[in-house]
């Protein structure tokens, strides 16, 4: 990296960060400032602050190169997101801002009893206490491979950064400085996009590009056949996909929290609304830059793998050294008649010779099967070689790209975007783990005298836990650093517990005659079901999100209408969790 | 407590005249980018 990029990157995190700092340094005088920002957000704050807690690093590392490989079929998981937007603007908003909460949870101790809130506040408490931690080693691996950082290092870093500016401001200063994060990650990737279509060859244009890849199946955008196998089609993103931005914009206070600083219900609504018209654009647009980079690098050599520090260690191992040459060699020749039969469409396309192209669309078929063959023989080097590396190289295309062919600054710029992505995401999940710390288990369960229980002391303590939940998150990183297949495992988790929080909320909106010991022990059977589901089935996490909502709110309604002692109603509004207690 | 998900009467959104018509703007919008996402598919499909 040159000085001007370091430049870039570090003036960029440094004054995003700082001014948010500085903006919010007296959001700390009171509960309402501290956890909730005085609910002072506008609509595109909101909305803005919504987006960046979802889009973490993983987005801008992953998507692109989930595009390059496998096209942008992936767009179809968003699907159900926009309706989610809706339900929750209609239903849950209104709820949340007349009960004046701070947390999802407190909503739940209204409407049923305190048990059932803890619990819901546990399950968020710890799937978002150890995913966190993953926001930051995810960038700090990708970047650790291909600029050869230390992760160790660069999570701390991330980490202490992170964790001053939240405990600094609260929720103020993560949307303040998540305000600038969004306008950081927009401003780079539409630079990255248009320099990709610009590094296309002379006589390659935008539209010459979509054809290529349309035709090497790429533009997969949108598959009506229903399959229960398949991960990725319009049906499962349209339930699935609702169903897991249900629970996730829903019940996840990493979420609720930034449309509950929203000025009004008006402010938090159209917040909402900002993110489900935006969304789906957004994420086409970054798949799209996988897409063009699967095009350029028809034109351009590409490695036998993005994967540097993998590809140095099999290359370094005289076993493999044979194969290995016979492996480059080859590729050497596949890419060569690959960007021969690239030029050859374009060019029986723009002279709209159809048995050319479709010759040439043969040829180019025929190529790209020889390279995926030979990446498997890759992998397979990979596997005897070095049986713990990880021979997957997607996550390492876009900013290998970013790296080798991006003018200095610019490539300052793209990391900044990552590393912007990775603290506004995990900034919101630190911030909702210390309010939900705060608010629903210190707030009800202390001891100490209620006139002692300030406001001053609340923030104290709630400081207290950020900074507890920030140091936990990044020593899971590290942690995480040592364990193959943990992120993949913590990823999962996620879905393992949303279903049933979801289930529960279902239930507090749409069942009011159910009670909460029904609701309590549906949930914790539901729980247990799911857990030993994924143990014992093969069923794709995405429909635990589903399965475990429908199945809490029909055993719900099934010990409501066996049990006749099920009477533990909703308490008196002076137990609510509106009051300090 | 009994909580009832309808909106105070006095919540107006902007720009448009009615929440409806901002959900139907949001649920529009998803049909317009499935529409064109599936024009794209058919178009450049192999």
């Amino acid at each position: 990296m040159s000085f001007l990029d370091w430049l870039v990157l570090g003036g960029t995190l440094l004054f995003i960060v700082g001014y948010g700092t500085w903006r919010t340094r007296r959001a700390g005088n009171s509960l309402d400032g501290y956890l909730l920002g005085g609910r002072q957000a506008r609509w595109w704050g909101v909305g803005l602050s919504i987006m960046a807690t979802q889009a973490s690093a993983v987005t801008f590392l992953s998507l692109p190169g989930q595009a390059y490989a496998d096209g942008m079929r992936f767009i179809q998981f968003y699907f159900g997101l926009p309706l989610a937007m809706v339900l929750i603007a209609v239903v849950a908003v209104p709820i949340y801002s007349r009960l004046g909460v701070y947390t999802a949870y407190e909503f739940l101790q209204t409407r049923f009893d305190r048990r059932t809130r803890t619990l819901a506040a546990g399950l968020f408490l710890v799937q978002r206490g150890f995913s966190n931690g993953l926001s930051l080693y995810a960038p700090a691996l990708v970047l650790s491979a291909i600029l050869g950082w230390d992760t160790t290092l660069t999570v701390c870093l991330l980490g202490a950064v992170m964790i001053t500016y939240t405990v600094s401001g609260g929720t103020r200063a993560v949307t303040v400085t998540q305000q600038g994060q969004m306008a950081v990650i927009f401003t780079g990737m539409v630079v990255a996009g248009y320099l990709l279509v610009h590094y296309l060859p002379a006589g390659v244009g935008f539209t010459d590009a979509l054809h290529v890849a349309g035709r090497m199946g790429k533009l997969n955008l949108v598959d009506f056949n229903f399959d229960w196998e398949n991960r990725y089609n319009f049906w499962t993103g349209m339930t699935g996909g609702l169903f897991l931005a249900l629970s996730y914009f829903g019940t996840d206070q990493s979420q609720v929290q930034r449309y509950l600083s929203g000025q009004s219900v008006t402010q938090s609504r159209l917040g909402l609304l900002l993110n489900g018209l935006v969304k789906v654009p957004m994420q086409f647009g970054i798949l799209l830059i996988g897409v063009l980079l699967f095009v350029f690098y028809l034109f351009q050599p590409a490695p036998l793998s993005f994967n540097r520090p993998v590809y140095e260690q099999v290359r370094l191992s005289s076993a493999a050294a044979p194969e290995m040459t016979r492996l480059e060699k080859e590729y050497a020749q596949v890419q060569q008649a690959q960007q021969e039969a690239a030029t050859a469409l374009v060019a029986a396309r723009h002279a709209q010779d159809a048995p050319s192209q479709a010759q040439a669309e043969q040829r180019l078929q025929t190529t790209q099967a020889a390279a995926a063959g030979l990446r498997t023989d890759w992998k397979a080097l990979v596997q005897r070689t070095a049986p713990t590396a990880d021979a997957k190289d997607t996550d390492y295309v876009f900013l290998s790209f970013v790296l080798r062919y991006l003018p200095q600054g610019v490539v300052g710029l793209l990391l900044a975007v990552v590393l912007s992505a990775a603290l506004g995401s995990a900034s919101s999940g630190l911030n909702s783990l210390g309010s939900t710390t705060v608010i629903d288990l210190y707030r009800p369960f202390t001891r100490r005298p209620l006139a002692l229980c300030t406001d001053k002391h609340l923030v104290r303590v709630s400081r207290g836990a950020t900074v507890g939940w920030g140091l936990l998150g990044v020593g899971f990183a590290l942690f995480a650093a040592r364990m193959e297949n943990l992120i993949q495992a913590v990823n999962i988790l996620g879905s393992l517990f949303y279903g049933t929080i979801l289930g529960i909320f279902a239930v507090a909106f749409f069942q009011k005659h159910v009670h909460g010991r029904a609701v309590f022990w549906a949930a914790m059977i539901t729980q247990v079901a799911t857990l030993l589901a994924f143990w014992l089935t093969d069923i794709a996490y995405l429909w635990y999100n589903v399965l475990g909502c429908f199945l809490v709110m029909g055993l719900a309604e099934l010990l409501e209408r066996t049990s006749s002692s099920s009477s533990s109603g909703p308490l008196s509004p002076a137990d609510t969790g509106s009051q300090p207690n | 407590m009994p909580v009832s998900p309808m909106p105070p009467p006095s919540d107006k959104p902007p720009l448009l005249p009615s929440w409806r018509a901002w959900y139907w703007l949001v649920l529009g919008a998803l049909a317009v980018e499935v529409a064109f996402f599936t024009y794209l598919t058919r178009s450049f499909a192999p």
